[in-house]
């Protein structure tokens, strides 16, 4: 009898304890959730964070609100992110690049891996390595026998050391022997136009940028990002003979370590829900972007390859 | 061409765009004034309702945040000494004496129709000459800018005082402070004795308040004055006979400001100030320039909006953003299935002329927005010091803090208050040296650029590829030296 009371009792307890608990979380989000971006305005990452939080509402029944926190290379941003409370209504909206390669170049003020927990990847950028519709260089071959007969006299544009043109870049130099000139801009407009302007000779740039200067004659791709190629006539960088995970930008959205697994769930159900979006799809393909969803646990397997890859490359230039 | 153009222009003659455009230019008037809060968040905030929108009620939105923000910025600088950003530094010069003389009113109406005139004619001049601007901003690279901003640095320095020691003392303390933080080109870092806070370069924001309003807001409370801590009258509007006398102004600085815009990178600060020496060069009296000129609010407006028109140019003609406004307009074209570069112009010509056309019909909307509501923004001023003093305090510290959410900023504010103080009392003009911490960025860029595209031959490529350059860094001297010798005799 005293035992059946204690059963009861304990049950009771339990089913209270479990009931609180996933009261306490089914709540979530009960308030607007902040998305911090570590760049600036007007960058490919803040009209991508424009398109997901016009459109994650729907799915999330809150409000996301855009931080942007520029400063130090993404540093700044990240940190502010690193320290704010678990609970899911902080998060990281940032890159590859940022995330995964700056700690092997300088120290930072907090741990990728320890520090965050990717929840989704939302798309990915191929980028493209072009010259002008007037240069002498017509293919990849071409212009890699030019660079190492000639070594550091081709001027390659790129938006800012060990940035999204910068490493693939560095990644071509390592693999093929070439030598390029390497000359900074402020982000990938100023990149392009150095381009044309004749200011560069050769420069990368990404799909979405890329395609107006393509149809109307003014650059030719001689090379490609990715498995496949993009544009029919223009090798990839493996075909090319570049091997490795090279020239692609992750778009990523990030929490703090610690965060609770019902809070992980509940946002990566909602990125799940925006691939199936029309408007969220309708926007994406406008602005020349993919949508390609991995979500958290997957990513971080490849988070873990590119430090270690980036660690490589890393050393390679440095030492 | 001539046929898309009148097609479009009958486009934006619709009542949803017209109503659009007055609540983006009224609502950008409102953000831009607030210091802290900047047209280009307003735009970023406001970008995903364009998605949902007619282009042609979207695009015109934004636009007339952008414009309406613009002049906005100028409301605080004119009227507590507070400019919310770099291109509203000139406008506060006799803005803000005006204001102390009791003749706020004048000076906002005075920044409205400058700003409206400058922005209007580099507008008109855009759509007319666009293809040939598209060539002639091929032209500058790197190694033109450095010379161009150098070149500025010098006729800001030898124009802003009587002392040009004094002002040039302040000019390298500004490019000094510009170089803290994480060298912008190697990435190491410099005097930033191990601060994370500091990696980031020190902010704008927190200076230009702390510098230029605080001391005011110091000086305001010890006067001592009951009504009105800033100024007792809001004075009469502007007159004809004042407006006539300033048009040669107008003219000189947009055509100045147009010519600016053209130069990738360059910019509205840059605009403006040259506008302003300019101006108080080109004046039979440069004494009263620096003291309430009317003719100082005029030279500065309208050369900050003449900017405005070319530097869409590159956007439109090849889709290249060449700065972060003209990247969210990319964004709030592309989303709408409109892809500049240089096939929008065949394919979908008419409507590039209608948001073009739009821009023009937004700036005379504008004139009337902005003559009804500067009333209202110029009493401001005339509440009494107890009131008015905490509230400008109040925004002066939200303003620093809410820009990136940082309480270093608010240190920052203080210590740049407290310097501001010290350099008044000592008889230093802080603007040099917040011309060169802001001009000191770009300046070592481009440096650093010009450096690297010249590899090992630097002598080779100044004379066989960039004889502009060296064209412009052998007159910089020159110009210094006469600007320097006019204002000495004109002055003394």
């Amino acid at each position: 009898m005293i035992w059946k009371i204690l059963k009861g009792t304990l049950g009771a307890a339990l089913v209270a304890t479990l009931g609180l608990s996933t009261a306490a979380f089914a709540e979530y989000p009960e308030k607007p959730i902040t998305l911090v971006i570590p760049f600036g305005a007007g960058g490919s990452h803040d009209l991508n964070a424009r398109v997901i939080t016009s459109t994650i509402p729907t799915y999330l029944n809150q409000a996301m609100i855009v931080r942007l926190t520029p400063g130090a290379s993404g540093q700044k941003g990240t940190q502010e992110v690193a320290n704010a409370n678990a609970d899911g209504y902080t998060l990281l909206f940032s890159h590859n690049y940022a995330d995964m390669l700056q700690q092997h170049v300088e120290n930072l003020p907090y741990d990728p891996i320890k520090d965050f927990v990717p929840i989704a990847r939302v798309n990915f950028a191929p980028i493209a390595l072009v010259v002008r519709a007037d240069s002498e260089y017509q293919t990849f071959d071409e212009l890699i026998a030019a660079a190492k007969a000639n070594p550091g006299t081709i001027d390659m544009a790129h938006s800012g050391n060990w940035g999204a043109l910068f490493v693939p870049a560095a990644q071509i130099m390592k693999e093929t022997g070439a030598e390029f000139n390497l000359v900074p801009f402020q982000g990938g407009g100023p990149t392009m136009q150095a381009l044309l302007s004749g200011d560069a000779d050769v420069t990368m740039g990404f799909p979405s940028v890329l395609g107006p200067l393509i149809d109307s004659g003014k650059i030719r791709v001689l090379a490609s990002a990715g498995p496949e190629r993009i544009y029919d006539d223009v090798p990839t960088f493996a075909e090319a003979g570049i091997e490795g995970d090279i020239g692609y930008m992750h778009r990523v959205v990030l929490a703090p370590a610690g965060t609770p697994p019902e809070v992980l769930a509940t946002l990566e159900g909602a990125f799940t829900d925006l691939q199936e979006d029309a408007s969220f799809q309708r926007l994406m393909s406008r602005l020349g972007e993919n949508s390609d969803l991995l979500l958290g646990e997957e990513y971080q397997e490849l988070r873990a390859g590119q430090s270690d890859a980036y660690k490589t490359l890393v050393d390679s230039i440095t030492q | 061409m001539i046929e898309q153009f009148f097609e479009g222009a009958l486009m934006a003659f619709r009542l949803d765009t017209i109503m659009m455009i007055a609540v983006g230019l009224f609502s950008g008037m409102l953000v831009g004034a607030l210091p802290g809060f900047t047209t280009l968040m307003a735009m970023a905030i406001l970008l995903p309702l364009s998605f949902f929108l007619d282009p042609l009620v979207g695009i015109p939105f934004l636009l007339g945040i952008y414009k309406g923000g613009i002049f906005g910025g100028s409301i605080p600088a004119i009227l507590v000494s507070m400019p919310g950003t770099g291109a509203a530094v000139a406008t506060s010069i006799d803005g803000y004496k005006l204001t102390q003389k009791g003749e706020s009113r004048k000076a906002l109406d005075m920044a409205l129709f400058a700003s409206v005139i400058g922005d209007t004619f580099s507008d008109i001049f855009t759509i007319l000459m666009i293809f040939p601007i598209a060539l002639l901003v091929m032209q500058f690279g790197p190694p033109e800018l450095f010379a161009v901003l150098l070149m500025s640095l010098v006729i800001i320095v030898s124009t802003s005082g009587s002392n040009p020691l004094k002002g040039m003392v302040m000019m390298l303390f500004g490019l000094w402070l510009a170089q803290i933080g994480t060298d912008p080109i190697g990435g190491v870092e410099r005097f930033t004795f191990g601060i994370f806070e500091l990696k980031s370069g020190i902010p704008l924001l927190p200076m230009l308040i702390g510098v230029f309003a605080l001391p005011e807001l110091v000086y305001a409370v010890m006067r001592n004055e009951k009504v009105g801590g800033f100024a007792k009258l809001v004075g009469k509007r502007l007159s004809m006979a004042e407006f006539k006398r300033c048009l040669p102004t107008i003219r000189r600085s947009t055509l100045i400001g147009t010519a600016i815009g053209i130069v990738p990178g360059l910019g509205q600060v840059v605009a403006a100030m040259m506008g302003y020496s300019a101006a108080k060069n080109a004046s039979s009296h440069p004494e009263t320039f620096g003291e309430g000129e009317v003719e100082g609010v005029a030279a500065a407006e309208a050369a900050n909006n003449a900017v405005n028109g070319p530097t869409l140019v590159p956007l439109l003609t090849l889709g290249i953003p060449g700065d972060n406004v003209t990247a969210i307009l990319l964004g709030a074209f592309v989303a709408q299935g409109l892809r500049p570069g240089p096939q929008l112009f065949e394919e979908q010509g008419s409507i590039v002329f209608a948001i073009l056309v739009a821009m023009v019909l937004a700036n005379l909307m504008f004139i009337v927005i902005g003559y009804l509501s500067i009333p209202f923004f110029a009493r401001i001023v005339t509440i009494k010091t107890g009131l008015l003093v905490p509230i400008v305090i109040m925004f002066a510290f939200a303003g620093a803090y809410v820009f990136r959410s940082d309480t270093t900023d608010v240190l920052m504010l203080v210590g740049f208050g407290l310097f501001g103080l010290l350099a008044r009392a000592a008889k230093f003009d802080v603007m040099p040296m917040v011309m060169g911490f802001i001009l000191g960025v770009p300046l070592e860029y481009a440096f650093g650029q010009t450096v690297a595209m010249a590899g090992g031959t630097p002598l080779q490529f100044l004379f066989t590829e960039r004889l502009g350059m060296v064209a412009v860094l052998i007159a910089t001297p020159i110009i210094g030296y006469v600007l320097w010798r006019r204002m000495k005799t004109a002055t003394t």
